[in-house]
């Protein structure tokens, strides 16, 4: 596809002024979108930001929860795991997820509520209740941790794809649709120039021919004119010219000449 | 004197069992293992290697765990079929702690609508008696009980402290522990007909086993829903601390007091003595510690059953170790191994 090319219409005047507007249009769409961009690369790099850091306490976190599972593993006895599993109606932290509105751009988030208290307070009455306790407490944090970068990689994700969508859009309009109509635009204004040249030149032509005609008319009145009153003067000498010359100018023979 | 006609054979057994637990030196090079292979590998020049040599790397501490398992189970197996009477009672009854713990994990699972095969594989291997799947069948504790646990040696323990309508509302952990006290008090009471050394023995074990329980359910009751009628109801009646220090120790409501209660019994207050206010973390590995300690006394007597209880709580304890090394090392936190290894020699 040929670089600008322009778009194929009908060079009229009202074509020119249906180009114009849009050209506006396009101008203004194309700042917006720019500014939009630029908000959402900067809330972009916030989310960024914050997912580095969550993801570096993540592993800490994650860490310690697991060392916790082991310490209660220790104390307890190994199958405390199944014990605490066998004893779960459902579960009792649940997410929910809510839309919110960054910069026009819809972008879920999550977060995590308590639903009902877990009757597991006993566990490990004998041994290993403390450990259990604090077990799961650092596994509340963890999912806590979780449920944040959660929202935070979707909302990254999500403000990605808004990010290029709306790039494309910005660069589209900068570097197809407006050169296109601007194109479309001199391409029309030079069609009419062209028009009211050849109208011009026509014009112009005409009054030529008029002025030339005028002269002559002009000019053959005048010599007419001053015929008349050379025959006029002659006549009064006693002599027509007209016919004078007719007598030395014609062929035809006259008896009374000689030669 | 004539316990070796029945005994002797089984005594030197465990005793050569008992030498074959790993030493400190064993435990010092696990502690310096990087991978769970190096452990795979210093665990084949001990006892565990015909276990562990199957394994296909990669291994995981779970494997691990399971293979040392079953070979306490295998031993224990072999020593119970070459026992006569009373040892081979005294056997099963070592078991029966683990057994409680199977039949209600497998009620719980039940209750839930778990599948059963499932819950089997969960249980504990020296806790299995034969009639254990029958226990999913059961839709209610009356039932239950009517079908399945009379038949088991664990009936006595229900009916002693539970009237039937108590099966149905009753908190799982409640149960299990009221059963585990009606155990340790049936096991006191067989060690004491017994006599002699193993009843001597036996019972300062289990007055141990029993004072342990009632400070654990002390402290993990604390800022629970359990009454104190309740918790009194979950002590044994023997043991140091019965029954003053039971009076005490229930209606404790925190750590700083049951402290305060336990400094004075002098075998306890070392224990207490090495932790600092406030804290209890530490409170478990003290006590597992001390009973280590104690088992070990139990092998310089002879002619008396307390070394097979003591080489099984031995192996148990082994086994604890080996699962902390292991995922320590598994979990790149070799700085936290020492927190809770106790060697046994």
């Amino acid at each position: 596809m040929a670089q600008n090319q322009r778009l194929t219409v009908v060079p009229t005047v009202t074509m020119l002024g249906v180009m114009k507007s849009r050209l506006v249009g396009a101008t203004r769409g194309h700042a917006l979108l720019k500014k939009k961009s630029d908000a959402l690369t900067v809330q972009f790099r916030q989310i960024l930001k914050n997912i580095v850091t969550t993801k570096e306490s993540m592993g800490e976190v994650m860490k310690d929860s697991s060392f916790a599972l082991i310490e209660a593993k220790y104390v307890a006895g190994e199958n405390i795991k199944h014990i605490v599993l066998e004893n779960v109606q459902n579960a009792s932290i649940k997410v929910r997820s809510r839309q919110e509105n960054i910069a026009g751009v819809k972008i879920p988030k999550f977060e995590y509520f308590t639903d009902g208290e877990t009757k597991n307070d006993l566990t490990g009455l004998a041994r290993g209740g403390q450990q259990v306790q604090q077990c799961r407490a650092a596994y509340v944090k963890a999912i806590e941790l979780l449920v944040e970068l959660a929202s935070l990689q979707t909302s990254f994700l999500t403000l990605d794809e808004a990010i290029k969508t709306t790039n494309r859009r910005v660069n589209a309009l900068e570097n197809v649709v407006k050169p296109r109509l601007e194109n479309t635009i001199t391409y029309i204004k030079g069609e009419l120039d062209e028009l009211e040249r050849e109208d011009f030149f026509r014009l112009k032509k005409i009054q030529g021919y008029k002025k030339r005609e005028i002269e002559r008319q002009l000019a053959s009145s005048k010599q007419f004119v001053e015929e008349q009153f050379a025959e006029k003067v002659s006549l009064q000498k006693g002599i027509s010219i007209k016919s004078a010359q007719n007598l030395l100018s014609a062929g035809e023979k006259d008896e009374d000449i000689i030669f | 004197m004539t316990f070796n006609i029945h005994g002797g054979y089984l005594e030197a057994i465990v005793r050569g069992y008992r030498a074959g637990l790993l030493t400190a030196a064993d435990y010092n090079n696990l502690c310096q293992c990087e991978t769970l292979d190096d452990i795979k590998m210093h665990l084949s020049a001990t006892e565990y290697g015909p276990y562990l040599q199957n394994e296909p790397s990669p291994l995981h501490t779970t494997t691990i765990v399971e293979k040392c398992t079953l070979k306490l189970v295998d031993e224990y197996k072999h020593m119970l079929c070459q026992a006569t009477e009373p040892l081979s009672t005294f056997l099963e009854y070592i078991t029966y702690g683990h057994m409680i713990d199977n039949v209600v994990l497998i009620v719980t699972g039940t209750l839930h609508e778990r599948d059963v095969q499932e819950l089997l594989e969960k249980c504990h291997p020296l806790g299995m008696f034969d009639s254990i799947a029958t226990l999913a069948v059961a839709q209610n504790m009356r039932e239950l009980y009517r079908l399945v646990l009379v038949d088991t040696p664990l009936a006595p323990y229900f009916s002693e402290c539970i009237t039937s309508e108590d099966l149905d509302d009753m908190n799982i952990e409640i149960m299990r522990n009221t059963l585990y006290k009606a155990y340790l008090e049936d096991f006191y009471k067989f060690c004491q007909k017994l006599g002699g050394a193993t009843a001597e023995i036996m019972s300062d074990l289990l007055a141990f086993e029993a004072d342990r329980r009632a400070v654990n359910i002390t402290i993990n009751s604390i800022g629970t829903e359990l009454t104190r009628d309740d918790r009194r109801k979950l002590y044994s009646n023997f043991g140091l601390l019965y029954p003053y220090g039971h009076e005490e120790l229930a209606v404790c409501e925190d750590i700083d007091q049951v402290r305060g209660v336990m400094e004075k019994y002098p075998p306890y207050q070392s224990i207490f003595s090495k932790l600092s206010y406030g804290e209890s973390q530490m409170l478990d590995k003290a006590f597992y510690e001390e009973e280590v300690k104690r088992l070990c006394l139990a092998f310089e007597q002879q002619f008396h059953y307390g070394v097979f209880f003591a080489y099984m709580r031995l192996r148990e304890q082994e086994i604890r170790n080996l699962m902390w090394i292991s995922e320590c090392v598994a979990q790149n936190q070799k700085s936290r191994v020492h927190d809770s290894v106790v060697f046994i020699f």
